[in-house]
C-alpha cells in the first residue's frame, strides 16, 4: 500500500439557508477553498470521490449536473453514500483510492443543502420499513410519533439509556452543549456560535423529548467540505506538515430503529454501539496506536446530540465505559484541556449531514497541520481520531490521523 | 495489472418482477449464492460494498438494512450509489490497499416497487430541466440516438439489429427477462413507439434483481479457487451533463476504455478481447459503445454489427447474455456484465457460452445518456 | 428462480410526498430575469470563451468563474429531437400521449450548450436535425420555468 496524507481542506460557509447559490455552487465554495489550501488545481486530480444524503435535497446523484463545478469533468468519479456516515465514508473511499496505488491525488467532496430539501421527510423515510409494518398491523400512529419523529426520537432513548448506565445527569448534557457551542464560536465555518453560553443557558431551552432540550440538538445546516488527499510521497513535496491518514475502519451492526425488524445490540441497547468499538479497535490497530487515551491528542466524535459526545468518547476507548461524565467534569475535554474533544464545535453546532462525518476528519487534519486558527488546540497534535455515525443506529466509521505515516 | 485482485465467486437472481419479495431477500439470495459459488463462508469476508440507490429504494440510507442480508454484520461495509460495477472498483481499491483480503459486492434494485422513471427524472438539473418534465431516461436516450444517427447515418433498422442479436442471445440465458429466440427486425420496428426513434424493444426492461461478485487478493484467490478470474485493468470517467456535451459519441466510455486498456496492456481491443459484455440501456448505445471501445472506427458501429463480428459465433461476440436490453435491474445491470464476463472466462456460461474466452471486457454505466462509464478487463490463467 | 418465486412481503402504500425547494442561485436568477425581459442571457468563460446557456457559475473545462454575460439570438438550431408518443405520468410510468409532440435540443448561435424544449407549430414528421427554430417567450407564464415556453420553426 502507499501511505496517504491530507494536504488541503476547504469548507463553505455553514448557515441554515443559502438561497443565493444552488447545490453545485455551494459545493464549489468548499472545493475551490480546498484546491487553494493545497495549492493545486483540478488538473492535479487523478479522481474525484463524492457523496451526500441523497433523499434530502430531492436530487438523485447531484454530481451528474453539478460536478462540473467541482473540477470533475473528464475525471474518474466515484459516489459513496452511507447516510450520516457519508462524509466519513467518502474520505475512506479517497483513502483507499490512494492507498491502493490506483491514484496519487484525489479530491473528496461531501455536502448537504438542507434548506433545498425536506429533511424531516428524509429522516422519516429512514424508518419507512418500520412505519409501514406498524401501520399494516394496525398499531396506533401516535406510537410512531413518539418513537420516530426524525432522528431525535431514537436519540432520546440513547440519552436516557446512557444516563442509567453511566450515572450522568442532564447537567452533563448541558455542559457538553455549552462547551461545543463556545468552541464553535472560534470556528469561522461553524453554524451555531455562542461564545458566552453557559450550561445554565442550555438548561433553560425548550424540552424537545426528555431528556433532550433544544440546546442539546444540532441545527440543520447548508454546507460543504472538501479535502485534497494524496500519497505521502507527494505530500512531502507539496506541504511542510501534511496530516497523514493512518487508518480507516468502519463497522456495521444490525439495523434498528423501532426494533420490529432490527435485532442485536443496536436494538437491545441503543447505547452499546458495539460497531463503534469494533471500528475503533481496528483503526487503532492498523494505525499502531496501542494506548488511545495516551496517544490520541484530539478527538472528533460524531455527536449531533449532546449525550452522544460522552457515549462515543467512551466507545472510542478514550476512557473506561461510564467514565466520560467524570472526564468532562475534570475539564480535560475543553479546547485547552488534556484531550480536547470537538474543538471545531462538533456536529451539535454544525450539521450539513452528508458533510458532517467528513468535517470531523477535516478538523483532525487541520489540528495536525496546525491550521485550525482560533480553534487550534493548545498542544502539539501527533494523533487524532475522527468518527462518524448513522444509518439505523448501526453504521460507524473511524479514522486515525497523525503527523507521521502509518508505521 | 498483473494478478492482484480476482473474482472468485458470483451469483445473480433471476430477473423479472418480484413484487412480493423484499429487496432484502433478493440481496440475501445473491449474497448466499456468491458465497456458495466461491465455496467460502461469511466469516471469510473482510469487507462488503453494496450498490443501491435511495430513490429506487424509496427510503434514504438504502444500505443500512442490507447489513444482515449482504453478510456485512460486524464487517467493514460501505455503499456506492452508482451502478454496481463501481462497487467492484471500490472493493478492488480496498483489497489493493492491503487492509482487506476478501470482498463481497452486491448491486440490487426492484423496478416493480418504485415509480419506474422518477429516479431518472430526479437526476436532472433541478434549477431548470427537472420541473419542465420533458427529459427522462428514455427521452434523453432518444435525443442521444437521433444525434448519433444524424452524425453517422445509422438507420432505425440497423439499430433494431442490436435488439435482435441481444434478445436472441438471451434465449440462451435462463436468468433474462426478454428471451426471444425468433425475434426479427420487423418485430422490433413494430413494438410500441416511446420516444422516436426508441421503441419498446430498443429500450431496457426495468427489472427486479440482484447480482453479487466476490473479490479476493491474489493470495486468498489462489487459496479459494483453482479458477480465479483476474482483473487485469479498470478505467472509469465522468462526462458533462447531457445538454453540455456532444450526444453523438460516448466520450467518457472512450476515456474509461483507454484507461482500462492501458492498465491491461491492450493495444488492439478487437484482436485481444474475446468477448464483451456491454451495458446498453438502449440498442443504439451498443453501436456507440463499439466505437468508444475501439472495436471499430468512429461511425462504423452499424457496419461492425452487420459484419456479424459481434454475434454469438463472431470474432468478438458482444452481450452473449443478452445484455442490459434483456434484463435490467438498476444498480445491478453493469455489475451483471462483470459476472457474465467472469462466467465466460471460466467457461460456465452454459448455453450462452462463447468458445475459447481468455480475455473478456465488461462495461457499466450511470447517469442519463451514459454520462459515467466504467470498463473492466478480465482474464483467466 | 422463477419471477415471483421469492415471496416474503405484503404491500403497504405510504402516502407521503416530500416537498423540495431548490435554490437556483444568482446565475439562474439572472437568466430568468433576462427571460422576463424577452432576452436570452448566456455566460462566457473568460478563459476558453465557452458560452453556457442556461448559464453556469463555473466553466467545467477551465474551472474558472464565468463573468461575462452575453445576450444570445432568439434563433437556434435543432441539434437533436425526438417525437414523444409517451410521457412520464404521475405514477412514474410511461403513459401514451393523445397527440405526439416534438421535443428538441436546441443550440443558439454563440452558445456551446443546449436547451431542451418542445417544438410546436410543425408536423412532427417534418422535424429534423439542423432545423432553424425561434424561442417563444411567454412573459405572462405563472411558473418561472415556463417563461421559456417552446420553440417554433423560423
Ligand atoms: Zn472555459
Amino acid at each position: 500500500m502507499q501511505d496517504v496524507a491530507v494536504i488541503g481542506v476547504g469548507l463553505s460557509k455553514h448557515v441554515s439557508k443559502r438561497r443565493d447559490v444552488n447545490i453545485a455552487e455551494l459545493v464549489y465554495e468548499a472545493v475551490s477553498a480546498a484546491y487553494d489550501d493545497a495549492g493545486v488545481s483540478p488538473r492535479d486530480m487523478d479522481a474525484v470521490i463524492t457523496g451526500n444524503m441523497p433523499a434530502f435535497e430531492g436530487v438523485n446523484m447531484p454530481e451528474l449536473w453539478g460536478a462540473g463545478h467541482w473540477g470533475a469533468y473528464g475525471k474518474p468519479l466515484l459516489r459513496i453514500t452511507t447516510g450520516g456516515t457519508t462524509g466519513g465514508s467518502v474520505v475512506h473511499g479517497a483513502f483507499y483510492a490512494v492507498a491502493s496505488g490506483m491514484f496519487d491525488t484525489v479530491i473528496a467532496i461531501s455536502f448537504e443543502k438542507q434548506s433545498d430539501g425536506d429533511t424531516t421527510m428524509g429522516l422519516n423515510s429512514v424508518g419507512i420499513a418500520d412505519f409501514a409494518a406498524i401501520l399494516h398491523f394496525g398499531t396506533d400512529p401516535e406510537f410512531l410519533v413518539s418513537a420516530g419523529g426524525g432522528a431525535i426520537g431514537i436519540v432520546a432513548y440513547q440519552a436516557t439509556s446512557y444516563m442509567k448506565s453511566s450515572g450522568c445527569t442532564t447537567h452533563h448534557y448541558d455542559k457538553v452543549a455549552a462547551m461545543c457551542r463556545s468552541n464553535a464560536a472560534r470556528n469561522p465555518y461553524a453554524h451555531l456560535k455562542q461564545p458566552d453560553i453557559t450550561p445554565e443557558d442550555v438548561a433553560k431551552t425548550d424540552m424537545m423529548e426528555y431528556p433532550l432540550r433544544f440546546g442539546h440538538c444540532c441545527p440543520a445546516t447548508d454546507g460543504a467540505c472538501a479535502m485534497i488527499i494524496t500519497s505521502a510521497d507527494k505530500a512531502k513535496k507539496m506541504t511542510g506538515r501534511p496530516a497523514y491518514i493512518k487508518s480507516c475502519a468502519s463497522c456495521s451492526d444490525e439495523a434498528a430503529i423501532i426494533g420490529i425488524f432490527g435485532g442485536g445490540p443496536a436494538h437491545l441497547d441503543p447505547c452499546s454501539q458495539e460497531g463503534c468499538k469494533k471500528a475503533a479497535e481496528k483503526a487503532y490497530k492498523l494505525a499502531g496506536i496501542k494506548e488511545p487515551r495516551k496517544e490520541i491528542d484530539v478527538a472528533e466524535p460524531y455527536a449531533p446530540f449532546a449525550n452522544q459526545l460522552l457515549m462515543f468518547y467512551e466507545r472510542l476507548f478514550l476512557c473506561d465505559e461510564g467514565e466520560a461524565p467524570a472526564v468532562l467534569d475534570s475539564g480535560s475535554m475543553e479546547i485547552d484541556g488534556e484531550l480536547p474533544v470537538c474543538p471545531s464545535g462538533g456536529v451539535i453546532s454544525t450539521n450539513a449531514i452528508g458533510a458532517s462525518a467528513m468535517e470531523r476528519i477535516a478538523e483532525c487534519a487541520l489540528q495536525i497541520m496546525g491550521k485550525a486558527g482560533e480553534h487550534q488546540v493548545n498542544k502539539d497534535v501527533h494523533n487524532a481520531v475522527a468518527h462518524g455515525w448513522g444509518g439505523a443506529l448501526n453504521l460507524n466509521v473511524v479514522a486515525v490521523l497523525g503527523d507521521t505515516p502509518r508505521r | 495489472m498483473e494478478k492482484q485482485v480476482a473474482i472468485v465467486g458470483y451469483a445473480q437472481t433471476g430477473y423479472g418482477s418480484y413484487v412480493d419479495a423484499s429487496r432484502e431477500i433478493l440481496v440475501l439470495e445473491a449474497a448466499a449464492g456468491a458465497l456458495r459459488s466461491a465455496g467460502i463462508s461469511r466469516e471469510v469476508l473482510d469487507t462488503v460494498v453494496t450498490a443501491t440507490n435511495d430513490y429506487m429504494d424509496g427510503r434514504t440510507i438504502s444500505n443500512m438494512r442490507l447489513v444482515e442480508p449482504s453478510g456485512a454484520w460486524f464487517k467493514d461495509e460501505s455503499k456506492v450509489e452508482m451502478d454496481g460495477a463501481y462497487a467492484v472498483l471500490y472493493a478492488m481499491m480496498r483489497i489493493l490497499s492491503g487492509d482487506h483480503d476478501v470482498a463481497m459486492v452486491i448491486g440490487a434494485s426492484q423496478a416493480s416497487v418504485y415509480p419506474t422513471y422518477i429516479p431518472g427524472v430526479m437526476m436532472l438539473d433541478p434549477t431548470f430541466d427537472r420541473e419542465r418534465w420533458l427529459l427522462n431516461e428514455v427521452s434523453a436516450g432518444a435525443l442521444q440516438a437521433r444525434a448519433y444517427m444524424d452524425a453517422y447515418g445509422a438507420t432505425e433498422e440497423q439499430i433494431a439489429g442490436i435488439s435482435v442479436k441481444n434478445l436472441r442471445n438471451a434465449a440462451g440465458n435462463p436468468l433474462a427477462v426478454r428471451r426471444m429466440p425468433v425475434l426479427t427486425v420487423d418485430d422490433v420496428m413494430d413494438s410500441r413507439m416511446l420516444y422516436s426513434p426508441i421503441r419498446e424493444l430498443n429500450a431496457f426492461p426495468p427489472s427486479d434483481g440482484a447480482c453479487s461478485v466476490i473479490l479476493a487478493s491474489s493470495e486468498k484467490a489462489e487459496q479459494i479457487t483453482d479458477n480465479p478470474v483476474w482483473i487485469h485493468g479498470v478505467g472509469f470517467s465522468h462526462d458533462s451533463y447531457l445538454t453540455e456535451r456532444p450526444l453523438d459519441k460516448l466520450g467518457s466510455l472512450k476515456q474509461a476504455a483507454d484507461r482500462a486498456y492501458a492498465a491491461a496492456g491492450i493495444s488492439d481491443a478487437k484482436d485481444q478481447v474475446d468477448v464483451a459484455e456491454v451495458h446498453e440501456n438502449f440498442s443504439h448505445e451498443e453501436l456507440m459503445a463499439y466505437e468508444a471501445l475501439g472495436f471499430c472506427g468512429e461511425g462504423r458501429g452499424s457496419a461492425l454489427l452487420e459484419s456479424g463480428a459481434t454475434k454469438m459465433n463472431g470474432e468478438l461476440p458482444v452481450n452473449p447474455s443478452g445484455g442490459a436490453l434483456a434484463a435490467n435491474a438498476a444498480c445491478a445491470a453493469g455489475l451483471a456484465r462483470i459476472a457474465e464476463a467472469a462466467l465466460q472466462v471460466r467457461g460456465e456460461a452454459g448455453s450462452h457460452q462463447v468458445k475459447g474466452v481468455k480475455t473478456a471486457l465488461a462495461h457499466g454505466q450511470t447517469g442519463l445518456c451514459a454520462q459515467e462509464n466504467i470498463v473492466f478487463i478480465l482474464g483467466g490463467e | 428462480m422463477e419471477p415471483g418465486g421469492l415471496k416474503n412481503v405484503d404491500t403497504v402504500e405510504i402516502p407521503a410526498v416530500p416537498v423540495f425547494s431548490w435554490s437556483v442561485g444568482n446565475f439562474m436568477e439572472k437568466f430568468f430575469d433576462g427571460l422576463k425581459d424577452g432576452k436570452l442571457m448566456g455566460i462566457k468563460c473568460p478563459k476558453c470563451g465557452r458560452v453556457y446557456l442556461p448559464p453556469r457559475m463555473i466553466c467545467e473545462r477551465c474551472f474558472t468563474e464565468n463573468e461575462e454575460w452575453v445576450e444570445l439570438p432568439l434563433e437556434g438550431t435543432v441539434e437533436s429531437f425526438t417525437i414523444a408518443h409517451v410521457k412520464v405520468g404521475d405514477d412514474g410510468e410511461l403513459e401514451d400521449l393523445e397527440t405526439p409532440e416534438t421535443i428538441g435540443m436546441v443550440k443558439h448561435k454563440g452558445a456551446d450548450t443546449c436547451i431542451v424544449a418542445r417544438i410546436e407549430g410543425l408536423d412532427p414528421a417534418d422535424a429534423g436535425v439542423g432545423m432553424r427554430v425561434t424561442v417563444v417567450i411567454d412573459k405572462s407564464a405563472e411558473n418561472i420555468l415556463d417563461v421559456l415556453s417552446h420553440y417554433v420553426p423560423c
